[in-house]
């Protein structure tokens, strides 16, 4: 996950409101540097990258409401927005991984310690980390799925990738739908209100 | 850097009708208390009498004040800050008063404006406040004291406007129930001056929640629980609750009241003002309830102190004396803005952690996830003010109780999203397959929950507000403030 930028230099002693908007312009521009990740869908870390600046660019919003114009509250629900996109997009990721997991590998337990870091057959550019707690009980040859309930899984994971295409162009129309809007300008206005 | 432990204080408040003790681990946003102690003494009984503070009284005080300051250095509290409020304001040998109050224990006692009182009553009663999730933007404090009433208007805990009312239950007792029980007459006469005098005071919108502080609110509190069973977890008042007490109060003789709920008899005396003065307070601004706050002045003081140090006095009459609304919200600066904040949402972090380990509800566990974020949010925005070692210590606490809080939640997460392709993906086949998905999910749950309660169990809060003392305590430093 990608670490806040930190933002040297302030006055402490400053008023509040002055480096607020610097804090809010810096988040702003680290969920921008993400910008490039948006038309590529298998970018899976990317876009979860870009989550996690939408959700510093939200809370940092919202934890300077008092001192920002009115219409700052309209803003910040766009960006809650694009975060539960993002969101939801990163859960069908996740899930996905998983059952491709267990599909192709519940032959034999070796493969936990291979799976901690994998690469998703499907999502070339997918690193996705579990606890092996949680492959351990997924992977477990004890409890393997029968021939039936692997069929149901597979169902499940065609299912589960026509909802994640259709969650990707729910948030790249909206992404770009603010990109035409100058949603970034807009924020920046409200700062210097 | 080496840890520092939050010093002890302790705050002595001498009031109109009592003088009370507190000591406590002082933290900005924070206390731990350590030991209180109270005495009724009615000072006031003598300055509304003849202007004066009589000898009994001066010597009643200091004989109260020696055992309150023994206490204080039991527990080896330095400095102990002590105020004095309305009674002494208006008594015409005051300055003899604190004179012999020094002399015999060594106590400087301050005398603060109403306006003071006001505000440091309001540090003390919303501390607790600040931890509660849910509170309303706007709220009203009162404090009823012996001689006079503060209140305070605030919203999204910052004061909007206060006044302080020269008018307390001590007051009101001695100028009309002087009576044992005091007749309809005596009764229709202070109800009478009393909804003539808040007529008078104009506030377009009151504050839908009221709480309130003081001898009088927190005795009302007590009585009503032992009189009419009320729980002791209940600490509200309804309209309801007060008409039974007065009915109670005003039907028999203070002895009876005083032996049956062992209350003291100056106490149920003054407690028969006290509850005519909130009924009429609530009639005036059409509320129904009031919330009673142990905490108040003295809670305040240590706060203050806490916060501005040495100056703790001198920045509240600095903050008032250019008031009315306005300028009670002189702007806060960087480092002060960050402190509260980082100390309010740590504190909110922390309103969860009870209720995670009772595993009743799942989304108190996204609560507090969320809560560790946002708390994480006003660490990185305000690095600057934080000593770099010990916000280290506290990000890398809170991210790895965000770690097993979000493992927890995105599994919650994945049992949803499967229960809703339970249903709609009827054939037989899915219904199989997601199914064992969700046994899968449910096993890890269960090893997740017992994980996170372990982690919980042995998360030490103290530690915890210890470094996040210490990631202050530099900055306090060059403020020349600590």
């Amino acid at each position: 996950m990608a670490k806040a930028k930190q933002i040297p230099h302030f006055d402490i002693h400053a008023p509040n409101d002055n480096n607020a908007r610097i804090i809010i312009k810096t988040r702003l521009d680290e969920m921008y540097s993400w910008d490039a990740c948006v038309d590529s869908s298998d970018r899976v870390q990317d876009l979860h990258n870009l989550r996690i600046a939408a959700k510093r660019l939200r809370y940092t919003l919202e934890m300077f409401e008092t001192i920002l114009p009115e219409e700052n509250a309209l803003l910040r629900k766009e960006v809650e927005r694009i975060q539960e996109e993002l969101g939801a997009l990163h859960d069908s990721d996740v899930i996905i991984a998983l059952l491709q997991l267990s599909l192709s590998r519940q032959d034999s337990m070796s493969c936990v310690e291979d799976a901690q870091s994998t690469t998703s057959q499907g999502l070339p550019k997918a690193r996705i980390t579990f606890d092996p707690a949680l492959l351990s009980c997924m992977l477990d040859p004890a409890v393997a799925p029968s021939a039936q309930e692997r069929q149901g899984l597979n169902l499940l994971l065609t299912c589960l990738r026509r909802e994640r295409e259709e969650q990707y162009t729910a948030f790249h129309d909206h992404w770009y739908q603010l990109k035409e809007q100058d949603f970034r300008g807009q924020v920046v206005d409200t700062l210097e209100k | 850097m080496p840890m520092q432990i939050a010093p002890v204080c302790a705050a002595i408040d001498i009031g109109s009708n009592t003088i009370r003790v507190v000591v406590a681990r002082c933290r900005p946003m924070d206390l731990d208390i350590l030991a209180t102690d109270e005495a009724l003494v009615r000072i006031s009984e003598s300055v509304n009498t003849n202007g004066k503070i009589s000898a009994e009284k001066r010597d009643q005080t200091i004989a109260i004040l020696q055992k309150f300051k023994a206490l204080a250095e039991e527990y080896s509290a330095d400095p102990i800050l002590a105020v004095a409020t309305e009674a002494i304001r208006r008594a015409s040998n005051k300055d003899e008063f604190l004179s012999s109050i020094r002399a015999k224990t060594g106590l400087v006692v301050h005398t603060i404006a109403g306006d003071a009182e006001a505000m440091l009553t309001f540090y003390g009663a919303t501390c607790e406040l600040a931890h509660e999730s849910c509170v309303p933007a706007r709220v009203a404090i009162m404090d009823l004291g012996g001689g006079s009433m503060e209140l305070v208007l605030a919203k999204h805990l910052r004061v909007t406007w206060h006044t302080s009312l020269a008018i307390g239950s001590g007051w009101i007792h001695d100028r009309y129930l002087l009576s044992d029980p005091p007749t309809s007459e005596d009764v229709a006469a202070a109800q009478s001056f009393l909804q003539t005098y808040f007529h008078g005071l104009r506030i377009k919108r009151f504050p839908p929640l009221l709480i309130a502080t003081g001898g009088s609110a927190n005795s009302l509190l007590v009585l009503t629980q032992r009189a009419f069973g009320l729980s002791p977890e209940r600490k509200m008042l309804t309209r309801d609750d007060l008409i039974r007490c007065e009915g109670l109060l005003y039907a028999f003789p203070t002895h009876d009241i005083a032996q049956r709920y062992q209350l003291e008899s100056k106490r149920v005396r003054i407690l028969r003002a006290g509850v005519l003065i909130i009924c009429a307070l609530l009639d005036r601004f059409r509320l129904h309830e009031l919330h009673i706050s142990p905490q108040g002045i003295r809670e305040g003081i240590l706060l203050a102190y806490a916060r501005f140090g040495e100056h703790w006095l001198h920045i509240d009459q600095q903050s008032i004396r250019s008031t009315k609304p306005a300028a009670v919200d002189t702007p806060e600066t960087f480092a002060q803005a960050g402190q509260r904040i980082i100390w309010e949402r740590a504190q909110k972090m922390r309103t969860w952690h009870r209720e995670v380990l009772k595993n009743e509800d799942i989304e108190v566990v996204h609560k507090m996830r969320v809560a560790s974020r946002r708390l994480r949010v006003a660490l990185d925005a305000y690095t600057s003010i934080c000593d770099r070692k010990a916000l280290k210590k506290v990000y890398r606490s809170v991210k790895k109780t965000a770690n097993v809080l979000g493992e927890t939640r995105d599994t919650d997460v994945m049992i949803a999203n499967l229960q809703a392709h339970l249903a709609y993906m009827p054939e037989a086949e899915a219904q199989a397959g997601i199914s064992w998905l969700q046994d899968r999910f449910s096993i890890y749950r269960q090893q997740q929950q017992k994980r996170l309660e372990s982690h919980l169990q042995n998360f030490d809060e103290g530690r915890v507000k210890q470094q996040l003392a210490d990631c202050f305590a530099e900055e306090r430093r060059w403020d020349g403030k600590s």
